[in-house]
């Protein structure tokens, strides 16, 4: 008989996050699929990822697409979550002068802070958009911070303290990693574990067992700009 | 080798000039470029204490402004002046050899002009030696800082072998090579983006060579006129191949403009609307009045003064067409976010408006003081001394 309360997709996600963690690094492929029937535009996703990784104005990770479809009266809207796609063959990790974005062996492709230059091109390459620039500002003004914009974030596993202007990764490129500081420590992306219609799925694509596989095999999916041959590890669906 | 008074200025010279500056014997040009230079590198040096967020207006959306734009014009610039000094010295060397050293100075002094553009839109200026430490070698970027590189040393050689009076071949075909070279890569930084379709072309590269030539010859022309005219020089033996390259630079430029906005006006693929969003101002301004009004002002008259000006016109126009080529690829946003708008509009800030006078004014300022000091004679008093 079926229980009467299924395991929420939260705790199956985090077993399969356990899994994967106990395999070697080069042997997990971290994907995301995101089903768009279910997003019920909340935002929630995009504002606890603004928390959890302290992004200043102008710096978005995972903003909401909203579209209208079709004509009056018969319209409905949709909502897109838009994660940076962790293309296999990105274009922003090729035009990078300092080898600053790299792919790494997990799949996740990755900005050393450390190492960016702040020329921006891998914001003028990114087909998706996902990549956006940190000029310094503050929603909260230059001279009357408020103490959560100056908080230390923990992005990559390391602490970033936002003292002024040259201070990584004030002046840097900065995207999405899949809140990989999270993860390494075996919780979900914050944009999954906020999800209040429980639309985000997160996992390792290389385990079959994983519930990303589960539900990316069993519906309909696509891949965002699948023509340009970027072939993003985010999938949709539909 | 010797240096003052043969690559640099001689001291007696430089230090007279410096003392007539200061008494205020310059000359309005000079104390205008001076104090644009003051007001432009303030600037420049508030974008670092204040910080790039307070001072530049590009954001995400709008990754490159005033400041790319300005060191690509700054590189055609150069580039041109090189080109110029390619034609001139191999077609017409009587006319052109008087000039040499005014316009590959002029080709020299656009580089740090260009430098001073790029530094201030870098995010982390103070990195940019990881170029070379942790290089990747599929950026164009990449590829262009060692080009550049190349590039000048090649600019000043052939400086070196104006003034001592030993012009050789293999240094000029060398330089007219890797400037070819360092441009199509800095064109490439554009044309390999295949996510912007209004850069991703194979068409960008050569149409911006050919945009380089145009604007060299048009800067040349500028400098000769003023030359002919100081110097009551014979304008029209002198001007004559500087008007024909200004013409094949129009054609060229034309040639390769009009059928890059209309193989945007005809594709269908994804983001082409931004060729119809900009197409009046392409056809109107890109082509009509940058391109054909420079044709019939050569047409109308070929004074001395006259060619100052159109070259000033083609020069200027060029400018703008640099901002609408660079600022056009962001008009519409790859991905359209909540509250994101259907097109984009950026404006430049005040600092990215004086950046961008203090790269003119470096030009000017370094040009001014080098006739002034006699730099450019030297080369004419060794042509008499030979006679």
């Amino acid at each position: 008989m079926k229980p009467f309360i299924e395991t929420d997709i939260l705790e199956i996600m985090s077993e399969d996050l356990q899994r994967a963690l106990k395999k070697p690094r080069a042997d997990r492929r971290w994907g995301m699929a995101i089903d768009i029937k279910k997003c019920i535009g909340c935002h929630a996703c995009a504002t606890g990822c603004m928390s959890e990784n302290l992004t200043p104005p102008g710096v978005h990770y995972r903003p909401v697409r909203e579209e209208e479809i079709g004509e009056f009266p018969n319209v409905s809207l949709r909502f897109m979550p838009r994660p940076c796609m962790h293309c296999d063959d990105p274009p922003c990790t090729q035009v990078c002068p300092v080898t600053a974005t790299y792919k790494r062996d997990d799949g996740l492709v990755v900005i050393d802070y450390d190492k960016c230059i702040g020329c921006r091109y891998c914001i003028v390459a990114c087909p998706y958009g996902a990549r956006t620039a940190d000029s310094g500002k503050y929603y909260t003004g230059e001279y009357k911070n408020a103490t959560y914009e100056v908080e230390n974030s923990s992005e990559y596993g390391k602490t970033w303290k936002r003292k002024n202007h040259w201070c990584s990764p004030v002046g840097n490129a900065r995207k999405c990693h899949f809140c990989i500081h999270r993860v390494e420590k075996g919780e979900l992306t914050r944009c999954t574990t906020t999800c209040l219609g429980h639309a985000t799925y997160f996992g390792d694509f290389n385990d079959p067992q994983a519930l990303i596989n589960k539900v990316t095999t069993k519906a309909n999916t696509f891949r965002y700009k699948v023509s340009l041959g970027t072939m993003p590890t985010v999938l949709y669906i539909v | 080798m010797e240096l003052n008074g043969v690559i640099l200025p001689d001291r007696g010279k430089f230090t007279a000039t410096i003392g007539d500056i200061l008494r205020g014997k310059g000359g309005l040009p000079l104390y205008l470029s001076l104090a644009g230079l003051v007001v432009g590198l303030y600037a420049a040096v508030a974008v670092f204490v204040i910080g790039h967020g307070e001072t530049i207006n590009t954001y995400s959306l709008v990754p490159w402004g005033l400041q790319i734009t300005t060191y690509f014009y700054f590189i055609q610039l150069s580039v041109g002046c090189a080109f110029v000094n390619f034609f001139g010295s191999l077609f017409y060397p009587k006319e052109y050899k008087p000039f040499a050293s005014r316009v590959i100075l002029l080709g020299i002094m656009a580089a740090p002009a260009a430098f001073i553009a790029v530094a201030t839109e870098l995010g982390r200026v103070d990195r940019i030696y990881r170029m070379f430490i942790s290089p990747n070698f599929t950026s164009p970027m990449f590829w262009l800082s060692i080009w550049y590189g190349l590039y000048i040393v090649a600019l000043v050689l052939t400086y070196i072998t104006i003034q001592t009076g030993k012009q050789s071949n293999k240094v000029l075909w060398g330089t007219f090579i890797i400037a070819i070279v360092t441009h199509t890569t800095s064109s490439s930084l554009l044309g390999v983006v295949s996510s912007r379709i209004y850069y991703y072309s194979a068409l960008l590269p050569i149409y911006l060579l050919f945009i380089a030539f145009l604007t060299g010859s048009a800067l040349a022309t500028i400098v000769v006129s003023f030359t002919v005219r100081q110097k009551k020089l014979d304008a029209e033996f002198y001007l004559r191949p500087f008007i024909k390259f200004i013409r094949i630079g129009l054609a060229l430029a034309f040639l390769a403009g009009f059928w890059r906005i209309m193989i945007g006006l005809t594709s269908h693929v994804e983001g082409s609307e931004i060729f119809h969003l900009t197409a009046k101002n392409n056809l109107v301004f890109g082509l009509g009045v940058s391109i054909l009004i420079p044709f019939i002002l050569l047409w109308i008259g070929r004074s001395p003064g006259w060619l100052a000006f159109t070259g000033l016109f083609i020069m200027l126009t060029q400018l703008k067409n640099r901002s609408d080529l660079v600022m056009g690829g962001f008009k519409v946003p790859v991905f359209r976010a909540y509250e994101t708008p259907a097109i984009i509009h950026y404006m430049p800030s005040v600092y990215e408006f004086l950046i961008l006078v203090a790269s003119i004014s470096m030009v000017c300022v370094l040009y001014l003081v080098s006739e002034k000091t006699g730099l450019f004679e030297i080369v004419d008093r060794k042509e008499e001394h030979r006679l």
